[in-house]
């Protein structure tokens, strides 16, 4: 400031030369002035573009925060959205329906949902039922009315159809020979004005609702024995209903909300689906006291047959000391109908993606189950290992409860089997007995966890091994000397009769007549004496009291046992060596029982019923057992039928893989 | 006039800046505040510090979970955190009453429980229950891993996570899956297309990041703010373990791939080796794990895991690395005891250590030491012969569980680069000669061992 006092002393000449000295610094300053001022424009300028972009950017910058606040955790898959099909309005289906000598096909508003042209197959009254609210295909079948007994189960299953629903048959190639007048009669009760009259080689189509209207017949008929009806292509329309109008009004529960689900998409489950008083779907079967396979998990092996898997559900979960939880379903195959039976239940279902054909993809399917199963439930010592064509006694986890502890400490054991292979109606009678046996049963069996994890899932065959596991098992390799524990009276039923390895005449000859256990809580009665040594001991004391039988007689004449209850009898067989089963197979055959490999021995000893009698047979000289034979008596020795020599190679091959 | 006009102008170019910084301010206040007080700022607001909403939330909480008969246990991090500094109070006193909230009401967005699967059905009613009561509630489900391995499966999806949210807090429900190698696993938590990205703020769980592994805890019944709970009973112990329980998952799809290119070996000698490979491996595991030293899968079997998720028949010995900082002088009597004699030992602790112990049958074990340097990661080998060294140099890496053969155990979370460093970019390709001098691809000469100490750096027996 001091310069800018004038000074007093100054003179004023001074004075002017000063000023102009001043203006002139004046001048300059305002040069400087301006550029500060434009500076400062500028600055300013600068500032607020600079925070108009900072604005904008924590703006963004806030905006993708929230946005992607979550992107870490996004699905890497990129769900792509499936196209769905427009929820259609439509209240009419059209449908298509043609039936002919070689070829039958069903289209639903231009979608093919039955097509069958292949040769020497399909014969017989094709049947598809629609939902009639939605149109969706609920179940397809054919029933071979050319054969007999088919037309019988096209009326069980046409009865089990609900009302409502739409119908759709058409016939390809013959469908008339064995189809009997029930069958026509519930045909005729349907609506269709032709099916009683249908005859030998006549083609048919016919659509229409069950209980309700028809919408459509069609009819070719055969001019001559020798020749078919011309083919038939009946086209027509379906009126749709409303989807209220198609469901059961149950209460509104969990359950319920299962049963809808299941009952809108399948059909011919019978009860299960009916309106009024549906049958039950959960069971709550007793707790077993002292449950020791509460927590051993269970692993159903199933294929494509929903219907057996609805069967065999039903069974296990009432079975009583069920536990629901440790259920598992393996479908070989991504299949819906089987999966909805599951779902049905509450059970938890996996599907497998087919390796390998035939008896090769059954033995992938197994392994995968069980690594599955092993995985899922990583305590678990044990598998229950069970098949969908299988019916469960009341009192399988009882059984298992009151033995599994062998499995766990007797070495010399292989597994635990629900399953008798010689225990015939006429042949089992105790099902309070069990055996040690060398054969691998299956049908129904516990594995121990260090035996797959250990020894078999290391070298189990391969796909291209077009082996069957079981047979696999029951090698010399796999089973080393090791034995398997089986009840007398099995505590499963194998219902199967369509498999990979099975057809109605095998299992009537096989199967039927099996004795099953339906005797709750059974308790059994010698469960410690199946250890290793202690079943030396009981075998000795047995043959010990046994009646030796009189060998002069026909071991297959029923007068061999006498008409006695409860007594011990054995007899001795011809048995050269340990492979040699000559006598014993053709005494099994007379017997009707297992004869199409050897089953059920130890030792070179069997042991079964006959008439109420406990029946032991001692391999002589093969078997330990042969000391106990009187030095009078004679090993029996039965020929084979010398005509049978090169069918026989055959048949086990057959019988091996049964199992299925 | 100009000069008024230019001032006018000025002042006001400097005022519209002093509302732009004011506002710029305000807006990164404001910006700040969004970013930590989160979704939940306004009522922190109301009550700072103090919040009972969070105790009253994870009370109801812990009704509905007990009404329905659902074992459920704490594991959040911040309140054991809290708990784990009063625990010797809290387990002496386990019923006494609280005069303060101070574990439940401390702030935070979540609180985070954990749930055994195998305890409880999956049951509908409860997330029924849940709606009535108030409460919000989101489940993640994916790929059930179990049933990831070598067979193509699939099996229905499996409940991960639950959140359930009521008002401003929420409860993060984490389930813990049983596996083999007795374990417990939970998943990772990815939301699906159609999620709710802003249901909660997902970036700040404890737990979804990545998948964990975790020992079965020990818990114990506790009561804190006059909540009964349940808690690991240890505390430290678990939030420690929490802190590197990433877990990654074998690459079974790459495996399969691999076996389609070179199908397996499924000869005896291979079934058997693998078998011998798998019970050596458990029992140094046992072994290693009881000392408490950490190891991981080193050189072939790691590669064996990473390439084909299972041993590769043709190795012949099964490798482990440890850090030196983690050599214990019992590791050579406790692997003796266990019935693995010591086969060679080279090296010292200050340099190249490398033990070898004779498993079953030819089988046999290297556990390699490793030396952290500052931007690689070493460990070396010795020939027998010649006394030469070698140096094999790794990137640095870090530790990750993983399954193999039915156990838990270590691999470099960085697989890929420690098995490129350690194979090359080929290491996709089978080779059955190998040598550990010449063909890894990050060997290094690294001089001769001075004669005096050979006695000491090549033991062999």
């Amino acid at each position: 400031m001091d310069e800018w006092k004038p000074n007093p002393t100054i003179k004023p000449h001074k004075k002017r030369s000063w000023y102009l000295a001043w203006k002139y610094k004046l001048m300059n300053q305002r040069a400087l002035r301006k550029l500060c001022q434009t500076g400062a424009v500028l600055f300013l300028l600068v500032t607020v573009i600079v925070n108009i972009k900072l604005i904008l950017d924590t703006r963004r910058a806030a905006y993708e925060e929230e946005e992607e606040s979550a992107q870490d955790y996004d699905d890497e898959m990129l769900n792509v959205e499936v196209p769905r099909h427009p929820v259609s309005n439509k209240k009419v289906l059209d449908v298509e329906v043609y039936s002919s000598r070689s070829k039958v096909y069903v289209a639903v508003d231009g979608t093919t949902v039955l097509e069958d042209e292949a040769r020497e197959q399909g014969r017989g009254i094709h049947v598809i039922v629609l939902n009639q609210a939605t149109g969706h295909v609920m179940a397809k079948r054919v029933f071979d009315t050319y054969s007999p007994h088919e037309d019988e189960a096209m009326v069980l299953f046409l009865n089990m159809v609900a009302r409502g629903r739409i119908l759709i048959f058409t016939i390809k190639d013959e469908g008339s020979f064995h189809l009997k007048d029930t069958a026509k009669n519930v045909l005729k009760s349907l609506g269709s004005q032709v099916a009683p009259f249908l005859s030998w080689r006549d083609m048919w189509t016919f659509v229409g609702k069950k209980g309700g209207e028809v919408y459509g017949e069609k009819h070719a008929k055969s001019p001559a024995l020798s020749t078919w009806g011309d083919p038939v292509l009946l086209k027509t329309e379906v009126h749709l209903t409303s989807v209220e109008d198609a469901e059961c009004h149950w209460p509104d529960t969990e359950l319920n909300h299962r049963r809808k689900r299941f009952c809108s998409k399948v059909e011919g489950y019978g009860s299960v689906c009916s309106c009024k008083d549906p049958t039950p779907i959960e069971f709550n079967p007793d707790p077993l006291k002292d449950n020791k396979v509460f927590d051993v998990p269970v692993a159903v092996i199933a294929g494509n047959r929903p219907n057996y898997l609805y069967r065999m559900l039903r069974s296990l979960l009432s079975a009583q000391g069920v536990n629901p939880q440790m259920i598992t379903v393996f479908i070989d195959g991504y299949y819906e109908e089987p999966m909805d039976v599951v779902e049905l239940f509450g059970l938890s279902g996996i599907q497998h993606t087919p390796i390998s054909i035939k008896n090769a993809r059954v033995s992938q399917h197994y392994k995968a189950s069980l690594t599955a199963t092993f995985n899922l439930f990583p305590d678990a010592k044990f598998a229950v290992v069970l098949e969908e064509d299988l019916d469960i006694s009341v009192d399988f986890f009882s059984f298992l409860s009151q033995s599994i502890h062998l499995l766990e400490e007797d070495e010399s054991l292989y597994c635990i089997s629900a399953w008798n292979d010689q225990g015939y109606e006429h042949t089992a009678e105790d099902p309070s007995l069990l055996y040690r046996v060398e054969t691998m049963p299956g049908l129904g069996w516990v594995l121990r966890k260090s035996l797959y994890k250990d020894e078999l899932e290391p070298k189990w065959p391969t796909p291209e091994k077009l082996w069957d596991w079981d047979m696999w098992m029951r090698m010399p390799e796999q089973r080393r000397g090791r034995e398997c524990i089986i009840p007398d009276v099995s505590r499963s039923y194998h219902f199967g009769i369509v498999g990979l390895n099975m057809n109605g005449y095998f299992h009537e000859a096989y199967f039927k007549k099996h004795k099953f256990n339906t005797v709750p809580n059974v308790q059994l009665k010698n469960v410690e004496s199946l250890r290793k040594d202690a079943y030396e001991t009981e075998i000795h004391r047995l043959l010990g009291e046994a009646e030796v039988l009189d060998h002069s007689k026909n071991p297959c004449e029923d007068s061999f046992v006498p008409d006695t209850e409860g007594k011990v009898y054995v007899m001795f067989i011809r048995m050269e060596q340990e492979a040699d089963f000559t006598t014993w197979t053709q005494l099994a055959k007379c017997l009707h029982i297992w004869d199409l490999d050897v089953r059920g021995n130890h030792k070179g000893l069997w042991r079964l019923f006959r008439k109420k009698n406990h029946f032991l047979v001692v391999g002589v000289p093969a078997s330990p057992y042969s000391s106990k034979k009187p030095s009078s008596v004679t090993p029996i020795y039965m020929e084979p039928p010398a005509k049978e020599e090169g069918a026989a190679a055959a048949v086990p091959a057959v019988a091996a893989a049964e199992q299925t | 006039m100009q000069k008024i006009n230019k001032n006018v102008v000025l002042a006001l170019l400097s005022l519209i800046s002093l509302v732009f910084l004011l506002f710029q301010l305000y807006y990164y206040r404001f910006y700040l505040s969004h970013k930590n007080g989160a979704v939940f700022s306004k009522v922190r607001g109301i009550q700072p510090g103090q919040d009972s909403t969070r105790w009253h939330v994870v009370r109801k909480f812990l009704g509905l979970i007990s009404s329905h008969n659902i074992p459920v246990y704490l594991i959040d991090p911040l309140i054991l955190g809290l708990v784990d500094k009063d625990i010797e109070q809290i387990r002496s006193s386990p019923d006494g009453p609280s005069p303060e909230c101070k574990y439940f009401c401390a702030p935070r967005d979540f609180t985070t429980f954990a749930l055994l699967d195998k305890t409880w059905k999956h049951e509908v009613g409860l997330f029924r229950t849940a709606e009535k009561m108030g409460f919000q509630w989101l489940k993640i489900i994916n790929k059930d891993p179990r049933l990831d391995g070598m067979d193509d499966l699939s099996g229905t999806e499996i409940p991960l996570h639950y959140i359930f949210k009521l008002a401003s807090h929420a409860i993060h429900l984490v389930v813990f899956y049983e596996r083999s190698g007795n374990y417990l696993w939970h998943g990772p938590l990815r939301l699906k297309q159609h999620m709710d990205r802003k249901f909660v703020p997902f970036r700040k769980l404890h737990f979804g990041r990545y998948p964990g592994a975790y020992e079965k805890p020990e818990l114990l019944l506790v009561s804190i703010d006059d909540l009964k709970v349940q808690i690991p009973k240890n505390p430290s112990g678990f939030l420690e373990e929490m802190s590197h329980s990433r877990f990654l998952e074998c690459r079974y799809r790459e495996a399969r791939a691999f076996f389609q290119l070179y199908p397996d070996d499924a000869s005896l000698d291979a079934v058997e080796f693998r078998k011998k490979a798998k019970s050596l491996l458990h029992l140094a595991a046992l072994t290693l794990n009881n000392l408490g030293v950490k190891f991981w899968l080193s050189s072939g079997t790691c590669l064996g895991w990473y390439r084909q998720c299972n041993v590769i028949p043709h190795s012949k010995d099964v490798d482990l690395g440890v850090f030196i900082r983690d050599y214990k002088a019992d590791i050579i009597p406790a692997f003796q005891k266990a019935g693995l004699p010591l086969k060679h030992k080279f090296g010292k602790v200050e340099d190249s250590l490398e033990l070898s112990f004779q498993g079953e049958d030819d089988v046999k074990l290297d556990i390699f030491f490793f030396y952290e340097e500052d931007d690689h990661i070493w460990n070396g080998g010795t020939q027998a012969k010649s006394g030469k060294k070698f140096k094999y140099l790794f990137p640095k890496f870090t530790l990750c569980w993983t399954e193999f053969v039915e156990l838990k155990v270590h691999v470099p979370c960085e697989t890929l680069q420690y098995v490129e460093a350690n194979y090359g970019p080929d290491w996709k390709v089978p080779v059955k000669t190998w040598d550990w001098k010449s063909s890894p691809s990050n060997v290094q000469y690294n001089g001769v061992w001075p004669v005096d100490e050979w006695d000491d750096v090549i033991q062999i027996y």
